[in-house]
């Protein structure tokens, strides 16, 4: 006699099936338990609230107190009687209880009582147990004792392990499972060729070397950390965190030990050995949602905030739903809505707000001043070494450029420039010249200004127009080229008495309409340059491309701190009242000639008196404005192969305009990248808050016991001889020792889902007693122990799970597989995967040469649709894509705004980020269709890709074969190519016909359009890479 | 048929099907099987909705200036508010503050035979007053914007939950393939009172991606990636379209994997979608009186009007659940400028839906409603009203739902629902009754729970309002 117990799990894809012979006793654990706690727990199980009859029957010794069944005697139980009469009064469950018993489940049942009715202790809760490795029936085909395991279950249910995978198949799964790209057609080709035993380790050992390692293993981690650049509450305003997401990364990468990878995120600050990086690590408690929201109570956001974090060390590291123990003590499980709360309170000391301004109604003046676009604190400064790498690559190539297009220049100009640089060093060693006013005029809401200006002894230049008015200073200075201009505040006179008295520093009003700018009213310098060319009646207007001031407000935009001098000078009374100075930078050097007139203008001036200054060079360091030894010197050096004097002279003049704009280019995004600092959200510990038991979650009711830190009763205990408060190091130590029985056991049991489709225990998040129990859970014990006895070494783990036979059998269905195992739980065969939402991006990137492989940094923003963030406010959000290379980053890397995620994740089942996630569902819908059709990501990759098949020597079935190895790393059959040949032809024939379709396609994306005679060409083989890259198989791993 | 067993039933039929059916498959034009038909094959109950258009007046509209007319508060005008009232209950941006009285501002009048209350600001709603339920007893449990709203949609402030539209589609399936059965429109109003909503307001949550809400877009795309590319024609499309399928059959002989024939389906249904949406947002078979009667200047501008008249054409093309959110209510200052706005910018609008529903006699199968995340205080804040959540007001109209009738009622100062109160999980369930399902029986397993729009806690059916 044969049982089915299906299980239906929320998704609907995963369909374990335990099969159960008649010959064998039944297990509490695996047979039993499933039922009673899905029919009966709810109001027989540990929830006391809920406990009907004072009847429990998830405990042998309560339930036989209560006489409800006699062990070995069905016929004399009441448990039997109730669960088998027809009559409605008696019958259990209850006929309104949406849960049933099937007849499979009640016979279970009786036979249970008649072996004895013995109970297990949940199989979770108690340590791992270290079986001997079995013997299967055919030990030649085990690699590794993985195999010995799954083979021996196999024999037993009569089924056979498919073979091994073609080599093909081998490496694109493996190189898609471990770095997230598809392998090149060399790296297929070398595999193909290495006649080595050791040929599949060796690819194995060059992956997990791959720097692209950690950003595939980052991904899921990610997801149950919930890491996201917003804040996820009502604004959804941008929270400053990427080096977190980089230090993961970069852990995955160096392979530090899950032990201490946990105890880095969750106590990385509190460490005796903490470093910038572990504090950096200690993010991870920072990563809940935040609000903002005028309104919000401090407390009850305080407490979501707690709830939430214990949510997540539930379900990141243990593999636990506490979701319902924040109101009351689970129903299932022995977690009590003390140990939520208990487990809240090793978090007490994170300094946090509930809200994250200060409103005239909830006060909160650590805050003071705060509006939307602040950032969230704590934060501490760290250097990214994404941006540094990036500032020396932008740095070198802009030395190239220089050199590049000095190999062109004119002898003669450039001699020049270099003379009058030495002529100006004469008179001004500091590198700047005065401007003197020479006239000025105002005009203040159309009116024209008497008694604009006045000029000081030494040259200062006394504004006495009346304040707000736009003043216009003509300046006069020698001939010659000007790069920069400098604004130095004078305080000769009380600047301040110019200044508007009313509207002070710390008198400004707080509103409670919260996007108003609490500090608009404060001083603001707007300068404009005029030049106007002898004999001109018509002055060109110059800007600025840079500027930065030695002192200026603190202002930030969406969360991050402005730079430079963007929209003007921003400063205070306090900073008025000082020699404080503004570096401007010309959008390009204008050469002064004898007769030409320049103008500042001094917009809505707030000024009293200044002095003004140009200079040949534009300063290394904006802030001071110093014009350095070492500029001087660059300047003056002799022309060689490779001198730094190019690039002065480049910046200096704009002799080749092309070159300057991409060194102006480079030095926006150099400045943008803060010499590689960034903030970054810590935690920051301080004297713990007093924590509560919420009864019912209520945060309103403050009658809860006060509960320290401390594990959960039914888990062993974390020492503490001295009786001192425990902390998160102390929560961090005890997740991963050998006392925890939880965590290595989840940690493996993901690990596995990852790799072969679904996990040992299918509900990944639950390993709770309404949990699946193991498939094999001597095997799911033995890599629990292995892990923790191998000192917590991921790589290692990860290494035997893919060596084994197990892994690299075919993924192909067979009809007996299909019979008596649909699900594919006792693993005769690999199972097809689809790509999570972000390697399906990368891969049709990599595929088409796009990609770019850079490490880290601040998140990128591909195309997206455009209105698409209209719905957000506070602030107000543009979303401006990325215009360079970044267009070409890993999905990893994407902006990830919890309240709109960007529709080619959501669509492909990224979570929003705002909850732990540990398992993504799987869908299958119109929209993917609709993303990889049209999405402008995807489409851009089908051109460039089709643009590289061009280079390929050959005739376009040479082509075709090379596109089907890049994409999927085998050869076309023949069907295939005949019709995809066909599409070309047909496209060929087309779009020769309509050009400017063609054109219109070529034109997708930041990618240079071809030139035009291959227009027709290009666009038709773009429809054939097209489908390529729609292709089930390319968006699966097989 | 259970989700489990339709999934083995396709599974198995699709082996069955072996190779020379897989060819055909492709070949098809329509594949209504691959419709999602939903968990719920023998509905519960009489199905009265057979699909639901939630006009979500966001940001919270005073229930004391639309449904809920209160001449004690009237009296009390500029005075103190009684403490009685107040003492030990949450408040938003009234916190920490000397509480007074704000009494309505505007006149009500009775509607209609029934006689239904309804503000002056409102004279169309009034005008379909014998249509409308109104229940004046609602409480939420949120008082901010960002969680009332994830609790009035998906019945939990716990993220990743799906929203009642999600639930509704997994449930019931989908009645059209041609395009999603779940779709979301938003709009902004002139006036102040505008709120950020999430798109976690229409999530699948933890069911998979294609329960969500769909997005139409006031300007560009209709949906996301609903155009072809530039330069690439709907027969070039098709001719992709048709290459992928075919290439992806030949996959399905040797992998024999389930998932593909699904893929085959949505390629095909992606193509249909295409040419679906711009016939859908086509509006130029309406005629001039239908556009008056919504008060629409011009088609498919993104206002609340024009998105009332899309709603009525997805209802006519199967569309299960149409969500319209109108940003406009956060009224915490100058309510009495800003809310006669809001008022005029969905009240016409509003009625014409519903009259509009009901002369095409699809009103009887239709469930509108109308109403906010919660409601506002009846003290003053400034110039304004702050966030309430102990009473407030909805309306419904259509699928199965009396009209002419109030339920339930606030105290004499509209503070608090005394009378019969209805919470956002008796909502729920009332709403899925109409649909035809009984809410405790409506479940997904997650994460060991049977995881409920209605939650753990008991939730009841307003039976006084249905027909």
């Amino acid at each position: 006699m044969k049982y089915l117990v299906p299980i239906l799990f929320a998704t609907a894809t995963i369909l374990p099936t335990v099969t159960v012979s008649g010959a064998e006793k039944l297990s509490y654990n695996r047979d039993v338990r499933p039922i009673l706690s899905d029919a009966c727990f709810r109001c027989h199980g540990p929830d006391e609230k809920h406990l009907k009859a004072k009847l429990r029957l998830d405990n042998r010794e309560a339930a036989l107190k209560k006489e409800a069944f006699v062990p070995g005697k069905p016929a004399e139980s009441e448990f039997v009687k109730r669960m088998r009469t027809e009559d409605t009064d008696d019958i259990m469950p209850p006929p309104e209880s949406v849960r049933q018993l099937t007849a499979a489940e009640k016979d279970i049942l009786e036979r249970w009582i008649a072996e004895g009715a013995v109970y297990e202790p949940h199989w979770a809760y108690v340590q791992p147990i270290k079986s001997p490795i079995p013997t299967s029936k055919n030990p030649a085909w085990n690699k590794n004792p993985i195999d010995a395991f799954i083979h021996a279950r196999l024999d037993k249910e009569g089924l056979t392990p498919s073979v091994e995978a073609d080599r093909r198949t081998l490496i694109r799964r493996v190189t898609l499972d471990l770095i997230g790209v598809p392998p090149t057609p060399d790296e297929v080709n070398a595999f193909l060729a290495d006649q080595s035993p050791m040929a599949y380790e060796r690819v194995i050992d060059r992956l997990l070397a791959s720097p692209r390692y950690g950003e595939r293993m980052a991904v899921p981690w990610l997801d149950a950390v919930r890491f996201a650049d917003t804040v996820g509450f009502h604004g959804d305003q941008n929270q400053n965190n990427f080096p977190y997401r980089d230090w993961v990364i970069n852990a995955f990468n160096r392979n530090i030990p899950f032990d201490r990878f946990t105890a880095e995120q969750l106590a990385g600050d509190l460490l005796p050995d903490a470093t910038t990086e572990s504090r950096v690590a200690s993010g991870f408690n920072r990563l809940n949602m935040m609000t903002r929201e005028g309104g919000a109570q401090p407390k009850e956001y305080l407490a979501k905030y707690a709830a939430d974090r214990v949510r997540t060390l539930g379900g990141a590291f243990l593999g636990s739903t506490l979701g319902c123990a924040e109101c009351h003590s689970h129903k299932y499980d022995p977690w009590s809505i003390e140990d939520f709360y208990q487990f809240s309170s090793f978090f007490a000391d994170i300094k946090q707000w509930g809200v994250y301004a200060d409103y005239k109604y909830t006060k909160n003046t650590d805050l003071k001043g705060y509006g939307n676009d602040h950032p969230f604190p704590p934060e501490i400064e760290v250097e990214s070494p994404y941006l540094l790498k990036r500032i020396a690559t932008l740095t070198a190539n802009s030395e190239k450029i220089a050199q590049a297009a000095f190999a062109k220049h004119d002898a003669q100009h450039f001699s020049a420039w270099q003379k009058s640089l030495r002529d100006f060093q004469q008179t001004h060693p500091a590198g700047w010249a005065p401007l003197s006013v020479s006239k000025a005029s105002g005009k203040r809401k159309g009116k024209t200004e008497k008694d604009t200006y006045k000029l000081d002894a030494d040259g200062t230049a006394i504004i006495t127009a009346a304040r707000d008015s736009d003043v216009h200073l003509i300046v006069t200075t020698a001939p010659g080229w000007i790069a920069s201009l400098r604004l130095q505040l004078a305080p000769v006179v009380n600047n301040s008495a110019l200044l508007d008295d009313t509207k002070t520093d710390n008198k400004h009003e707080e509103e409670d309409q919260e996007d108003k700018e609490n500090s608009k009213k404060l001083p603001v310098i707007n300068v404009a340059l005029l030049h106007t060319p002898k004999g001109s009646e018509k002055p060109t207007a110059i800007n600025f491309r840079l500027g930065d001031a030695s002192d200026k407000r603190k202002r930030y935009n969406q969360g991050h701190e402005i730079l430079g001098l963007d929209g003007g000078w921003f400063i205070t009374h306090k900073i008025a009242q000082t020699n404080a100075s503004a570096t401007f930078v010309l959008d390009h050097p204008i050469q002064l000639q004898d007769g030409d007139t320049l103008t500042l203008v001094l917009k809505k001036n707030v000024l009293s008196a200044a002095r003004f200054f140009a200079s040949p060079f534009i300063p290394n360091n904006l802030a001071s404005g110093d014009i350095s030894a070492a500029q001087w010197q660059a300047a003056f050096s002799k022309p060689a192969n490779s001198f730094p004097g190019a690039l002065s002279y480049l910046l200096g003049t704009q002799f080749d305009r092309a070159a300057f704009s991409q060194v102006a280019a480079a030095a926006k995004e150099i400045a943008e990248s803060r010499d590689g600092k960034v903030m970054t959200t810590v935690s920051e510990a301080m004297e713990p808050a007093t924590t509560r038991v919420l009864a019912r979650g209520n945060w309103l009711d403050e009658s809860g016991a006060i509960v320290t830190p401390k594990a959960p009763a039914f888990l062993p205990q974390i020492p503490n001889p001295d009786q001192r408060r425990l902390n998160r190091l102390d929560l961090a130590q005890w997740l991963t020792s050998d006392t925890n029985p939880l965590t290595a056991r989840v940690f493996m049991n993901r690990l596995w889902a990852q790799f072969m489709g679904v996990g040992l225990s299918a509900s990944l998040d639950d390993m709770g007693l309404q949990g699946e129990p193991p498939s094999h859970p001597e095997l799911l014990d033995f890599l629990a122990i292995d892990f923790r006895e191998h000192k917590w070494d991921m790589k290692r783990a990860v290494k035997q799970i893919l060596l084994s036979m197990t892994y690299r059998q075919v993924a192909v269905q067979r009809p007996e597989i299909v019979a008596k195992d649909p699900a594919n739980r006792l693993r005769a065969m690999q199972s097809v995967r689809r790509l999570d939402a972000e390697f399906i991006r990368d891969n049709a990137l990599a595929i088409s040469g796009l990609i770019v492989h850079d490490i880290g940094g601040p998140s990128i923003k591909p195309y997206q649709p455009s209105d698409y963030y209209a719905n957000l406010q506070f602030p107000s959000r543009d979303y401006l894509a990325h215009t360079n290379d970044q267009q070409y980053r890993r999905g990893i890397y994407m902006h990830w705004q919890r309240t709109f995620l960007h529709p080619m994740l959501a669509n492909f089942d990224a979570p929003s980020r705002e909850e732990c996630t540990i398992m993504r569902p799987a869908a299958n819908s119109p929209q993917q269709a609709l993303t990889l059709l049209n999405d402008p990501t995807f489409v851009e990759a089908a051109r460039v890709f089709a643009a590289s098949l061009h280079q390929i020597p050959g005739d376009d079935k040479a082509r075709l074969i090379s596109a089907f190895e890049r994409t999927i790393a085998r050869q076309p059959s023949p069907e295939e190519l005949t019709r995809l040949l066909a599409l070309l032809a047909q496209q060929k024939a087309h779009y020769t016909a309509h050009l400017d379709q063609a054109a219109a396609l070529l034109r997708i994306g930041l990618a240079p359009l071809p030139p035009s005679e291959q227009h027709a060409t290009m666009a038709a083989w773009t429809h054939v890479c097209r489908v390529l890259l729609n292709l089930h198989e390319t968006i699966s791993r097989l | 048929m259970s989700a489990l067993n339709r999934r083995a039933f396709l599974s198995r039929s699709l082996y069955g099907l072996g190779s020379i059916a897989l060819t055909s498959l492709f070949q098809q034009q329509a594949h209504a099987d691959e419709r999602w038909r939903g968990v719920i094959t023998k509905p519960h109950y009489p199905v009265k909705a057979k699909r639901i258009i939630h006009l979500c007046m966001a940001g919270g509209p005073s229930h004391l200036e639309t449904f809920d007319f209160k001449p004690e508060l009237k009296a009390l005008d500029g005075k103190a508010f009684p403490k009685s009232f107040t003492k030990g209950q949450q408040l938003a941006q009234l916190q920490n503050t000397t509480l007074k009285a704000r009494g309505p501002f505007t006149e009500f009048k009775k509607w209609g035979q029934s006689g239904q209350e309804i503000s002056m600001l409102f004279p169309h709603l009034g005008s379909v007053a014998d249509e409308l339920a109104i229940i004046r007893s609602m409480h939420t449990e949120q008082i901010n914007h960002d969680t009332a709203h994830a609790f009035m949609n998906s019945g939990s402030i716990i993220k990743g939950r799906p929203s009642f539209g999600a639930w509704m589609l997994y449930g019931l399936g989908a009645e059209t393939d041609n395009l999603p059965g779940f779709v979301v429109m938003t709009s902004q109003g002139k006036g102040g009172g505008a709120q950020p909503i999430s798109s976690r307001q229409w999530s699948a949550g933890f069911l998979p991606s294609r329960f969500q809400g769909i997005q139409f877009q006031a300007r560009g795309d209709a949906v996301h990636y609903v155009a072809n590319p530039d330069g690439i024609q709907p027969h070039a499309q098709k001719a992709d379209i048709d290459d992928i399928n075919y290439l992806n059959g030949l996959l399905a002989q040797r992998v024999m994997d389930s998932e593909i024939a699904t893929r085959i389906n949505q390629y095909e249904m992606a193509f249909r979608m295409q040419s679906s949406v711009p016939e859908l947002t086509d509006f130029s078979s309406e005629s001039k009186a239908t556009l008056k009667r919504y008060g629409i200047e011009k088609t498919g501008d993104g206002t609340f009007a024009s998105n009332c008249l899309l709603a009525r054409r997805m209802a006519e093309r199967g569309v299960r659940f149409i969500q319209l959110y109108h940003r406009a209510f956060d009224h915490h200052s100058n309510i009495e400028k800003d809310l006669p706005i809001a008022a005029e910018e969905t009240d016409r609008a509003s009625a014409a839906l519903i009259m509009d529903l009901k002369e095409r006699g699809m009103l009887d199968d239709t469930l509108v409603l109308w109403g906010g995340e919660f409601g506002r205080t009846p003290m003053s804040q400034g110039t304004g009203r702050d966030h309430h959540i102990l009473g407030f007001s909805l309306a419904l109209a259509g699928g199965g739902i009396k009209g002419g009738i109030t339920y339930g009622s606030t105290d004499e100062l509209g503070y608090k629902a005394v009378d019969k109160p209805v919470s956002v999980h008796d909502l729920h369930a009332t709403m899925l009754h109409l649909c035809g399902i009984e809410h405790s029986r409506l479940s997904v397993k997650f994460q060991g729970l049977d995881a409920r729009l209605t939650g753990v806690e008991e939730a009841n059916v307003v039976k006084d309002i249905l027909r």
